[in-house]
C-alpha cells in the first residue's frame, strides 16, 4: 500500500456522521429560506471541520495507529467545531424555556464561566488519563461517549464567548482572560505530555495493523511510537493555543468594532497643506 | 466622592513647603513622579556603568590575540554587560519611564498602591549593589546573562559570583513584579473619567499588555534561580546531569522567562514609538486598533516561543517544527506595527526633532534587528549562526538600536515635562547623529563576523582574513557611540541649568500629560480636562473639529474594580506560575526511575491527608469570616478567624511531622531529586502558609482592636483569597505527590 493508496481507500463513512450534517444542513436551510448568510459559511465550516475530523483517513490513524491523530480529532472536535457552529446560530434573547423547568440546571452552566471553564479544559485532561485514553481505542461504545463529550464540552466551554445570546456573553476583557487562562491549561498538558518518558496512551505502543498501514507510517513517514507522543504533546502545546488567540484576537476585534464611529478614518491626502491637520470626517 | 474628598483634604494638609525639599524627601518619597525619576537617574548610572563594560570588551577585541584582558575578566565582563543592562538599566528605565507617566497620562494623581511603589524602586539599588558586590568577594559571575547549567554550578563556577548574581536577580525580580502588579491595577482603577480603556494611550496600553508579561514572565526565572541556588547551597542536583539532573531544564525554564523577557523590553519601547511618531507627523497613528491587537498578539505568542533559542540543543526534528513556525509567527504582529507607524508617517507634516530622528531612526534598526531575528526562526541558519557575533548583532539591533533609541526618542520628548526646561536640540542632533554612527558601525559589520565564524563570548580570535579590520571597525564605532553619551549627559546637565523653558505644551501633543504643569505640581492635575477621544487637547484646542467619540457620548467600561482586589489577583497570578514551574519540576524528574527514596516508600497519604482535610476546612472558615464580616457579625467573624489560624497551624504541625520523619529516616534534600523536588515544593508552600498564617494574626489582632467595624474590610477578602489559593496549590500538591496522578 502506498501512501496515496492509503489516502484514498481509508475513508470511514460513518452513517450517522453524514446524517448530522444533512439533517442540520436542512434544518438550518429550512429555517432561514436557504439564503446563503455569513452565519451560514460559519455552519458549513464547522460541518466540514466535523466530517474531516471524522470521515477522513485522520479517523483511520487516531483508531489505534497514531496519538497525534487522536490528537488533531480531540483538538478539532473541542476546540474548532464548537465555536464555529455556535457563530452560526442566530442571535437571540435568551429563551424563557430556559430560565425555569427542566432545563434551569442547563442554565446554570451556561452563566457561570468558570464552570464552562472547567468543563472545556478538564476535558481534555480527563481523556487524557492513560486507562480513559487506552479505552476510548479499544471500546467502540467509549470511543463514541468520546466524540460527543467532547464535542459537548466544546459547546459549553465557548458559549460564553460565541454563543447566540448576547447578554450572556463575557466582557471583552473578561472573555480575554477566560481564554487565556484556558490556553494556560491546554499548554501545560500539552509539555507534560511531550516530556513524560512513558506513553500517554499505551495502545499506540504497539497498533494492531487491521489495515495494513503500519509500513507506511512507521517506515515511510518515520513516525516511530516515541516520536508520535512528541507530535501529539506538541499538537496540544502549541497549535491549540493559536485557537486560543484566534478567540482573543476575535474579541478583541468584535470589542473595537461595535461602536457606532469608526474610529480608524481614511486620511485625506491634502493633509500635508495645513500643518495642524487632524483626520477628516 | 468621600475618598476624593478626603484626598485632596490631605494634599492641602501636607507641609510642602517643608517636606518636599532636601535629601531625605527623596529618599522618603512615595510620589510617582519622583520615583520615576529616581529610577532614570539610577539606570543612568548603571548605563554608563554597562557601557564602560562594553568599551573594555571592544578594547581587547579590537585587535587579534590581544592580551589586554585575561579570558577570565572577560567572561566576567560580558556576564556583567549583559545582566546590567538587561536588569538594571532596560528593564527599569521603562519601568521608570512608565511610572513617571502613566499616572500622568491616564489624569490620576498617583500611583494605585504608592508605597509599594517606593519598594519596587528601592529593590532595585539593593539588586544592583548586590550583583555588583562580588567584584569585591572574588568576582563577578562568569557564566554569561543566561548562567547555562551546569557551567554555572559549583563545580564549574567556584567564586561566590554566580550566589550574587541569583539573589541580585531574585531581588530585581520581586521589583519588577511588585511594579507591573502596581500599573496593572493604576491602569485599571485609576483613571480619570471618561478614559475608557478603549481610549487609552497606545504607551499605557502597551505597558499595560507589557505588565502582565512580567507577572507571567518573571516567576519563571525566579523558580530556576531558587533551584539553582539551592544546588549550590544545599548541594542538590537539579541542574548537574552527572547526578541525574538535567541542564536542559535549566534551558527550557530560563527561555520561558527568556523570550517573553525580549518582548518586556520591547513593548514599552513600541509604545513611546506610538507616541513620538504621531505627534512629530501631526496625524493621529494609523490603525490605532491594529497597534494595540497586535501588542496582545505579541504578547500572546511570546510565551510559546522560547524553544527557539535552544534549536542548537537537539530537541528533535517535531519540536524544531513548531518553534520555528511560532517565531515565524511573531513577525506579523510586528510587521503590522511598523506598517503602522510607518503609514502614520506617510502623508503627515514631520518635524525633525531629536525625539523624531531617534523615532525614525528607531523604525529603520528595529526592522533591521526583526530581520535578522526571523533568520533565526530558519533551524538550519540558527544552527549556522547561533552563538557567534551574527546574534550578538542580531539582539543589538533590537536592543540598542531599538528599544535605547526608542527610550533616547522619549527622553528628548518628554524630557521638558519632567524638568521643565527643553533639552538643547543642537546638543541632541550631535548626540543623534553620533549614536546613529557608532551605532551602526559598531554593530553592523558584526554580522558579517558571525557570518565568518567567530565566535560571541571567546576573549580574543585568531588573526584571520579581514577579522581585524572588521573588529577595529567595530571598536571605533563602540567608542563613538559611547561619546554620544556623553554628549546626551552634558545636554542634561547643561539644560538643567540654562535650559528654555518648556511650557506645558511644548510640542502641542495631545495626551493629558500636557494638560499639566511642567514639571507637574505634587497632585498632578487641578482639573482633569474632558475626555471623549484618544486625544483629548486635540479636542480642548479644536472644538470645532474634535476627534471621533470614541465608543459612544459618556462610554464606560462596564466594570467597576477595586484596587485591592486587583493587585492581590495579579500577585496571586505570578505565584501560581512559581509553583507551576516548582510542580512541573517535580513532575519532569519524578516520572524517571531513579535511585534512593521514592514517594511511595517514604509518604503516609493518609496521615497528611487528615491534615489536608485541615487546610481545605480553613479556606471554608476564612470564607465563612468574610461572609458573616460583611454581615455586620463581627464576634462570629473573630471566631472563624480564630479557627481557621489553628487550623492553619495543624496543618503546619501536620508538616513539621512529616519532615522530622523523613529526616529521622536519614533522608535530606540532597538525597536523590524526588527529596530535592518534595522539600523544594512543600517548602515553599509551607512558607506561603507560615506567610499566609503571619497575615491571619495580624488580621486577628486588628480585629481584636476593634478595626473592620466601619468598611475596610476588603483587607480580609484579600487575605481570604490569598489563604484559599495557598490551600487550593496544596490540593494540587497532595494529589500529585501523595496521591501519584500524573505519575
Amino acid at each position: 500500500m502506498t501512501t496515496r493508496h492509503f489516502l484514498i481507500s481509508t475513508w470511514d463513512w460513518n452513517p450517522w456522521v453524514i446524517a448530522i450534517c444533512f439533517t442540520s444542513i436542512v434544518i438550518y436551510g429550512t429555517r432561514h429560506q436557504f439564503h446563503f448568510t455569513r452565519k451560514a459559511g460559519w455552519l458549513l465550516a464547522g460541518l466540514a471541520v466535523f466530517f474531516l475530523t471524522l470521515v477522513s483517513p485522520v479517523d483511520a490513524l487516531a483508531n489505534g495507529y497514531l496519538f497525534s491523530a487522536h490528537m488533531l480529532q480531540h483538538l478539532l472536535l473541542l476546540l474548532v467545531v464548537p465555536p464555529l457552529i455556535l457563530l452560526s446560530l442566530p442571535s437571540t434573547p435568551v429563551s424563557v424555556r430556559f430560565q425555569s423547568g427542566r432545563w434551569q440546571w442547563l442554565n446554570w452552566i451556561w452563566r457561570h464561566p468558570v464552570a464552562t471553564w472547567i468543563l472545556g479544559v478538564g476535558g481534555m485532561w480527563l481523556w487524557h488519563a492513560p486507562a480513559l485514553c487506552n479505552a476510548a481505542v479499544t471500546n467502540e461504545w467509549i470511543h463514541r461517549l468520546q466524540y460527543a463529550s467532547l464535542l459537548l464540552m466544546g459547546f459549553a466551554f465557548w458559549w460564553p464567548i460565541t454563543g447566540p445570546w448576547y447578554s450572556q456573553r463575557l466582557s471583552p476583557l473578561a472573555g480575554m482572560i477566560y481564554l487565556f487562562s484556558a490556553c494556560l491549561g491546554c499548554t501545560v498538558l500539552g509539555i507534560i505530555i511531550t516530556f513524560a518518558p512513558v506513553e500517554v496512551c499505551s495502545i499506540y505502543l504497539h497498533p494492531v495493523d487491521r489495515l495494513g498501514i503500519l509500513p507506511i507510517i512507521q517506515d515511510q513517514w518515520g513516525l516511530t511510537p516515541a516520536k508520535d507522543q512528541l507530535l501529539g504533546g506538541l499538537l496540544m502545546w502549541v497549535p491549540a493555543c493559536l485557537i486560543y488567540f484566534c478567540g482573543i484576537l476575535g474579541l478583541f476585534a468584535h470589542w473595537h468594532g461595535d461602536s457606532g464611529n469608526s474610529a480608524v478614518v481614511p486620511q485625506s491626502t491634502s493633509t500635508k497643506a495645513s500643518k495642524e491637520q487632524s483626520h477628516v470626517r | 466622592m468621600s475618598k476624593a474628598a478626603s484626598f485632596s483634604a490631605a494634599i492641602e494638609t501636607l507641609p510642602l513647603g517643608s517636606a518636599y525639599q532636601g535629601l531625605y524627601s527623596w529618599v522618603a518619597t512615595v510620589d510617582h513622579k519622583r520615583i520615576g525619576i529616581l529610577y532614570l537617574l539610577t539606570t543612568l548610572v548603571f548605563f554608563v556603568m554597562g557601557g564602560i563594560e562594553a568599551l573594555l570588551m571592544r578594547i581587547q577585541l579590537a585587535r587579534p590575540n590581544s592580551t589586554f584582558l585575561s579570558p577570565d575578566a572577560f567572561g566576567q565582563l560580558f556576564t556583567m554587560h549583559g545582566t546590567t543592562m538587561i536588569f538594571l538599566v532596560v528593564m527599569p528605565t521603562l519601568i521608570g519611564l512608565a511610572n513617571y507617566l502613566v499616572p500622568l497620562m491616564i489624569g490620576a494623581r498617583d500611583m494605585a498602591f504608592p508605597r509599594l511603589n517606593a519598594l519596587s524602586f528601592w529593590l532595585l539599588p539593593c539588586g544592583g549593589l548586590l550583583l555588583h558586590f562580588s567584584l569585591l568577594a572574588g568576582g563577578a559571575p562568569a557564566v554569561g546573562w543566561f548562567s547555562y547549567a551546569p557551567l554555572s554550578e559549583t563545580a564549574y563556577a567556584t567564586t561566590s559570583g554566580v550566589d550574587y548574581w541569583t539573589m541580585s536577580l531574585l531581588i530585581l525580580g520581586v521589583g519588577s513584579v511588585a511594579a507591573s502588579i502596581n500599573l496593572i491595577a493604576t491602569i485599571l482603577t485609576q483613571r480619570a473619567p471618561g478614559l475608557t480603556i478603549r481610549r487609552l494611550p497606545l504607551f499605557v496600553w502597551m505597558i499595560f499588555i507589557n505588565s502582565f508579561l512580567v507577572i507571567l514572565a518573571l516567576p519563571a526565572l525566579n523558580a530556576a534561580i531558587v533551584m539553582l541556588f539551592i544546588d549550590r547551597h544545599l548541594s542538590t542536583h537539579f541542574f548537574t546531569p552527572a547526578h541525574g539532573g538535567s541542564a536542559v531544564l535549566w534551558q527550557h525554564f530560563f527561555w520561558a522567562f527568556g523570550h517573553p523577557e525580549v518582548y518586556i523590553m520591547a513593548l514599552p519601547a513600541f509604545g513611546i514609538i506610538s507616541e513620538v511618531v504621531p505627534v512629530f507627523a501631526r496625524r493621529p497613528i494609523f490603525g490605532y486598533e491594529f497597534v494595540a491587537a497586535s501588542t496582545v498578539a505579541i504578547a500572546l505568542l511570546s510565551f510559546g516561543v522560547w524553544a527557539h533559542h535552544m534549536f542548537a540543543v537537539g530537541l528533535g526534528h517535531p519540536m524544531d517544527l513548531f518553534f520555528a513556525a511560532t517565531s515565524m509567527m511573531i513577525a506579523v504582529p510586528t510587521g503590522i506595527k511598523v506598517f503602522a507607524w510607518s503609514a502614520t508617517l506617510w502623508g503627515g507634516s514631520i518635524r525633525l526633532t531629536t525625539a523624531m530622528l531617534f523615532a525614525v531612526a528607531f523604525l529603520v534598526q528595529f526592522t533591521i534587528g526583526g530581520l535578522s531575528g526571523i533568520t533565526f526562526a530558519v533551524v538550519p541558519i540558527d544552527w549556522q549562526v547561533t552563538g557567534t557575533y551574527y546574534l550578538v548583532a542580531h539582539f543589538h539591533y533590537v536592543l540598542f538600536g531599538g528599544t535605547f533609541f526608542a527610550v533616547f526618542a522619549g527622553l528628548y520628548y518628554w524630557f521638558p515635562k519632567i524638568t521643565g526646561r527643553m533639552l538643547s536640540e543642537r546638543l541632541g542632533k550631535l548626540n543623534f547623529w553620533m549614536a546613529l554612527i557608532g551605532f551602526n558601525t559598531a554593530f553592523f559589520v558584526q554580522h558579517f563576523l558571525g557570518l565568518m565564524g567567530m565566535a560571541r563570548r571567546v576573549y580574543t580570535y585568531p588573526d584571520l582574513p579581514g577579522w581585524a579590520l572588521l573588529n577595529m571597525i567595530s571598536t571605533i564605532g563602540a567608542f563613538l557611540l559611547g561619546a554620544s553619551v556623553l554628549v546626551l549627559l552634558w545636554n542634561i546637565i547643561a539644560s538643567l541649568r540654562h535650559g528654555e523653558p518648556a511650557g506645558d505644551n511644548p510640542w502641542n501633543a495631545w495626551t493629558l500629560e500636557w494638560a499639566t504643569t511642567s514639571p507637574p505640581p505634587a497632585q498632578n492635575f487641578d482639573r482633569v480636562p474632558p475626555i471623549r477621544s484618544r486625544r483629548p487637547l486635540w479636542d480642548l484646542t479644536h472644538p470645532e473639529n474634535p476627534d471621533p467619540i470614541v465608543g459612544g457620548i459618556g462610554a464606560c467600561d462596564g466594570f467597576e474594580l477595586e484596587k485591592n482586589r486587583i493587585g492581590i489577583v495579579s500577585f496571586l497570578i505570578t505565584e501560581g506560575v512559581f509553583f507551576l514551574m516548582l510542580i512541573l519540576a517535580y513532575l519532569y524528574y519524578n516520572n524517571r526511575a531513579m535511585n534512593g527514596p521514592t514517594p511511595t516508600g517514604m509518604l503516609n497519604p493518609q496521615r497528611t491527608g487528615i491534615y489536608t482535610l485541615c487546610l481545605l476546612a480553613s479556606s471554608f472558615t476564612i470564607w465563612l469570616a468574610d461572609r458573616k464580616l460583611r454581615a455586620g457579625k463581627a464576634s462570629t467573624f473573630r471566631w472563624l478567624l480564630a479557627l481557621t489560624i489553628v487550623l492553619g497551624f495543624a496543618f503546619i504541625f501536620g508538616q513539621g511531622r512529616e519532615y522530622l520523619r523523613i529526616f529521622h529516616a536519614g533522608i535530606l534534600v540532597n538525597s536523590n531529586l524526588f527529596a530535592t523536588t518534595f522539600f523544594t515544593l512543600t517548602g515553599f508552600h509551607g512558607l506561603h502558609v507560615l506567610v499566609g498564617l503571619i497575615a491571619l494574626v495580624i488580621l486577628m489582632g486588628l480585629a481584636l482592636a476593634g478595626d473592620f467595624k466601619e468598611g475596610r474590610i476588603e483587607a480580609v477578602k484579600s487575605i481570604g483569597l490569598y489563604w484559599h489559593f495557598v490551600d487550593a496549590v496544596w490540593l494540587v500538591v497532595f494529589l500529585i505527590i501523595y496521591l501519584r496522578l500524573l505519575l
